[in-house]
């Protein structure tokens, strides 16, 4: 022991020799090295062309154990700390994480610690701020790290160590050099989904650089969900890994996204991978409060489902709160200004029948919840079985837009007076009114539903992507919670008189209205045809149209009146004829493939794919990518305005950006992967790179401004070494 | 035969979250057992039914309970628990916990000196660790009077060897006891425990 002592002692006073034929200042008292009972560590600095303004610098702490100590990874596994590193620097100065190397397995007994033996260094990137001039440099640092064989033992060390700025710092160039060989990256072009199946991690990782050949080590990096020790199964099958990672039976974490590490023989600096877990987690093990008698009963009734923080971090009550603001929201897109204009229309006609006014509030505010409920609870049963998919799912279906178009066709010709219906419509004036008016109200809520599914509200996205990695009964209490927003306006109409006397009163003007409102619903087709065209091309669209000529003109047969039975025979069966016929033809047009992407990829955009986004940044490139859709209202505003600013185009040449657009009109799991990993679930989303990894990608808000790009642009930073 | 090694991989995986799952979880019976304690006299689990047991991993040359007893924390919320009519059994588990007499006599003066007042002191050399998944010292366990695990983790929310984080954080022991005392489901019933790993013999 004494003579390890000594020698560190003599290697330290070498050290510093050599630190000085090297022109370099002394170290303070504090100094560069600390020996404890069992490391030796070092505070290094790697500045190979000096400590220069608004560039990066790397700091290092080197940590060398005694023989069978360890210290821990940034998840320890079964026990351990990890090593936390506290930085003393001059006013500007900031320091990154530890860009942490690949660590080993460390079993004991039946458990597993991940750790480093030996010698291990971890690096943390330091941005040097633009302004700094001064000649020197002095770095403080104070660590903590547990330092564990059998016995464990917390150790700390303060150290101290100033340094010349303008002269090259690069005698442990070597090191740093090697640890970053030695520290995993992400692999390119490799994606992997998990689900959770009987109390394991079924994970597929798809595209690896090269089949793994013998056994693949997984290291978690969330704390508190895997069980460490078990062995995961694997299996490589059609270029696709998959693993089987058991999950702790005192899990107590259930996060969105998993953070994991491949380490496979041949690779041994391995890979980093985001791991979206698709559907919900299993609640965690709870129990209710045992009954106060000491009856020892064997079974209790299953408690509810604890509450576990989200991937957002956003509380559920927050959730909830922005679930409400966003549907409230809604009102003001332009996706549902048709819908909305029905329900202003049947507003003003029970203006002074204050109870039918409550009753159709109160309906509509349920037929509004119980859809968006429907459709969310559909979206979970879906992505639970393995689909891709994300919010306004059904509007990539082209078979679900083509019927959506059909609707509002048939609203439109029923406002314009072609025919009247028995009354299943909404706006059905009161001389015609339903047998049931509370029908209509509801059903006019469903489509309120059905319409604004494209339009993500501001506040909305976070909302959402919570929503879909919540626990079944909590996703579908936003989604409820989501709709009472929505329908709030109305009902408020509807329950405060003082507020409905703000209304006009009805009379004649009413009937006008009725046709003027039925150009609003024939506008919305045009859109949905619009695309239609965009999901499958020209044909389609035309398809489609053709239909809904057809489908007017049924309707135009049952609506005309005729004099004998014979003649509206005639006419009936023409109508079911000529609609059966178009439909016929139509049908195969929508199986179509899509369009191709360059109708997207225009100008400056490229399209967006992983190897494009992984190209550019190991090019030092920063990345800008546009998710779009082209039934995103939203999107598309933005895209023909905040993203054709010809300045912000400039901005973004100016430094190197490269602008991908990922075009999700259509399903592709890809895209509904990487909005996961960015905690959201539908259209539009803005993320910007930089062009390494040194700062998190800055997610832009929905309401898109040129001013916020360009902020987001002037905090990059440059590429580091 | 690539064939046969993945079935085998896949049989291992599949055997071992069997394992795994056979471990003690929150939600489920906890598993019974019966042991000796520091004084000789024979424990069991089955002999609390009807009342509430904490469970708490020790071994005092780690600094995680170090931290926790020179502090007075753990004395102090075994003192909580008693006041509650809560069954308190400190687990020892090492390899060689009912081999060496020693092992229980520095067991029982530590527990003097640190003012420690467990119902029992239980010596355990491995099986009643592995049956509930203790992995780290300390590692604390709450079961019901119907003998179901209804709180599985850590002693409080700031994963340190630091006394100094004590004063700041929240002991979810504690917690657990207050709540199911005031007839409430716990709020947190499974934290990521945090520790020395438990001694058992590799």
């Amino acid at each position: 022991m004494r003579e390890v002592t000594s020698l560190y002692k003599f290697a330290a006073a070498s050290l510093l020799l050599s630190l000085q034929f090297a022109a370099l200042p002394l170290a303070q008292a504090a100094g560069p090295v600390v020996v404890t009972d069992h490391v030796r560590s070092e505070l290094l600095v790697h500045a190979p062309d000096g400590i220069r303004p608004g560039k990066t610098l790397w700091l290092g702490l080197a940590i060398d154990h005694q023989p069978h100590w360890h210290t821990y990874w940034k998840n320890p596994g079964d026990s351990g700390l990890a090593t936390t590193l506290a930085w003393k620097l001059p006013a500007g100065f900031t320091a990154g994480e530890i860009a942490w190397p690949t660590p080993k397995k460390l079993p004991l007994g039946p458990l597993t610690n991940y750790g480093y033996e030996n010698k291990v260094l971890l690096p943390v990137p330091v941005q040097v701020p633009a302004g700094f001039s001064g000649s020197e440099l002095k770095i403080g640092l104070h660590a903590e790290w547990l330092v564990c064989k059998e016995i464990c033992l917390p150790e700390a060390g303060d150290f101290e160590l100033v340094v010349p700025a303008g002269a090259a710092l690069a005698a442990h160039g070597a090191l740093f050099d090697a640890t970053r060989a030695a520290t995993p990256v992400a692999p390119e072009g490799a994606s992997a989904t998990a689900r959770v199946e009987n109390n394991a991690l079924a994970i597929e990782v798809r595209g690896l650089p090269a089949p793994p050949s013998g056994e693949v080590q997984y290291f978690a990096e969330d704390i508190g969900v895997i069980d460490y020790a078990a062995k995961a199964g694997q299996q490589w099958v059609d270029g696709t890994l998959r693993l089987r990672v058991p999950l702790s039976p005192q899990r107590s974490e259930s996060p969105a996204v998993m953070k994991a590490l491949l380490v496979v023989p041949g690779q041994p600096a391995g890979w980093t991978l985001s791991i979206p877990v698709e559907g919900p987690w299993p609640a965690l093990g709870s129990a209710a409060p045992a009954p106060a008698t000491a009856a020892a009963t064997t079974t209790t009734a299953p408690a509810p489902a604890t509450s576990v923080a989200p991937a957002a971090a956003t509380s559920f009550m927050l959730s909830l709160l922005f679930a409400f603001l966003g549907g409230a929201l809604l009102n003001l897109m332009p996706c549902v200004f048709p819908v909305l204009s029905l329900k202003i229309f049947s507003l003003v006609q029970h203006r002074d029948q204050r109870g039918k006014a409550v009753a159709g509030g109160l309906a509509y505010t349920a037929g509004v919840v119980v859809s968006f409920v429907a459709l969310a609870g559909l979206l979970l049963a879906l992505r639970a079985g393995g689909a891709g998919l994300g919010w306004g799912f059904q509007l990539q279906s082209p078979l679900f837009v083509a019927g959506l178009a059909a609707l509002f066709t048939l609203i439109g010709l029923n406002l314009a007076g072609v025919f009247e219906f028995g009354g299943v419509l909404p706006g059905a004036l009161a001389a015609h009114r339903a047998k049931n008016p509370l029908v209509d109200d509801a059903l006019s809520g469903a489509l309120a539903v059905a319409v604004a599914s494209p339009c993500t509200a501001p506040f909305m996205g976070a909302a959402l992507g919570v929503a879909l990695t919540e626990p079944a009964p909590r996703a579908l209490a936003i989604f409820a919670v989501l709709g009472l927003g929505m329908a709030a306006p109305y009902l408020a109409v509807a329950l405060v008189p003082a507020l409905g006397r703000l209304l006009p009163r009805p009379g004649a003007w009413m009937v006008r209205f009725k046709v003027l409102m039925a150009f609003p619903m024939f506008a919305t087709v045009v859109w949905l045809l619009w695309v239609l065209g965009q999901q499958t091309g020209i044909d389609a669209m035309a398809g489609v149209a053709a239909v809904l000529v057809a489908l007017a003109f049924a309707c135009w047969t049952i609506g005309t009146p005729v004099q004998s039975r014979r003649t509206r025979g005639l006419f009936a069966a023409a109508g079911v004829v000529v609609l059966a016929g178009a439909v016929h033809l139509a049908w195969p047009l929508l199986k179509a493939e899509p369009a191709t992407a360059q109708a997207q990829a225009a100008g400056d955009w490229a399209p967006w794919s992983v190897e494009a986004v992984g190209q550019a940044r190991a090019a030092g490139k920063p990345v800008f990518i546009d998710f779009t859709a082209a039934w995103c209202i939203t999107c598309q505003f933005n895209k023909r305005t905040v993203l054709n600013d010809a300045q912000l185009l400039k901005d973004f040449g100016a430094r190197n950006v490269v602008l991908l657009r990922a075009d999700w009109t259509r399903r592709d799991p890809a895209i509904t992967e990487q909005l996961a990993r960015l905690g959201r679930s539908g259209v539009p989303v803005y993320v910007l790179f930089g062009a390494n990894d040194s700062q998190p990608p800055q997610v832009l808000s929905e309401v898109l401004t040129v001013e916020q790009v360009r902020a987001a642009l002037g905090k990059i930073r440059p590429a580091p070494m | 035969m690539k064939k046969m090694t993945t079935a085998a991989l896949l049989a291992a995986g599949l055997l071992a979250s069997g394992l795994a799952a056979a471990q003690a979880t929150v939600g489920q019976p906890a598993p019974a057992f019966t042991a000796v304690d520091t004084a000789g006299k024979p424990v069991s689990l089955d002999s609390y039914k009807g009342k509430y047991v904490v469970l708490e991993w020790v071994n005092p040359d780690c600094p995680f309970v170090k931290k926790h007893y020179d502090s007075g924390n753990m004395p102090a919320t075994q003192k909580h628990a008693a006041a509650k009519d809560v069954v308190w059994l400190s687990v020892s588990t090492s390899g060689n916990a009912t081999k060496d007499p020693k092992v229980a006599s520095s067991l029982n003066s530590w527990t003097k000196e640190k003012k420690a007042t467990p119902t029992a002191l239980v010596l355990d050399d491995g099986k009643i660790g592995q049956a509930y998944g203790a992995k780290t010292t300390p590692h604390m366990y709450l079961v019901d009077p119907a003998g179901k695990i209804v709180y599985a983790g850590a002693i409080d929310s700031k994963p340190s060897s630091n006394a100094a984080d004590i004063a700041g954080s929240t002991n979810y022991v504690i917690q657990a006891i207050d709540e199911v005392k005031a007839g409430k489901a716990v709020s947190k019933p499974v934290t990521q425990p945090y520790g020395c790993s438990v001694k058992y013999a590799s």
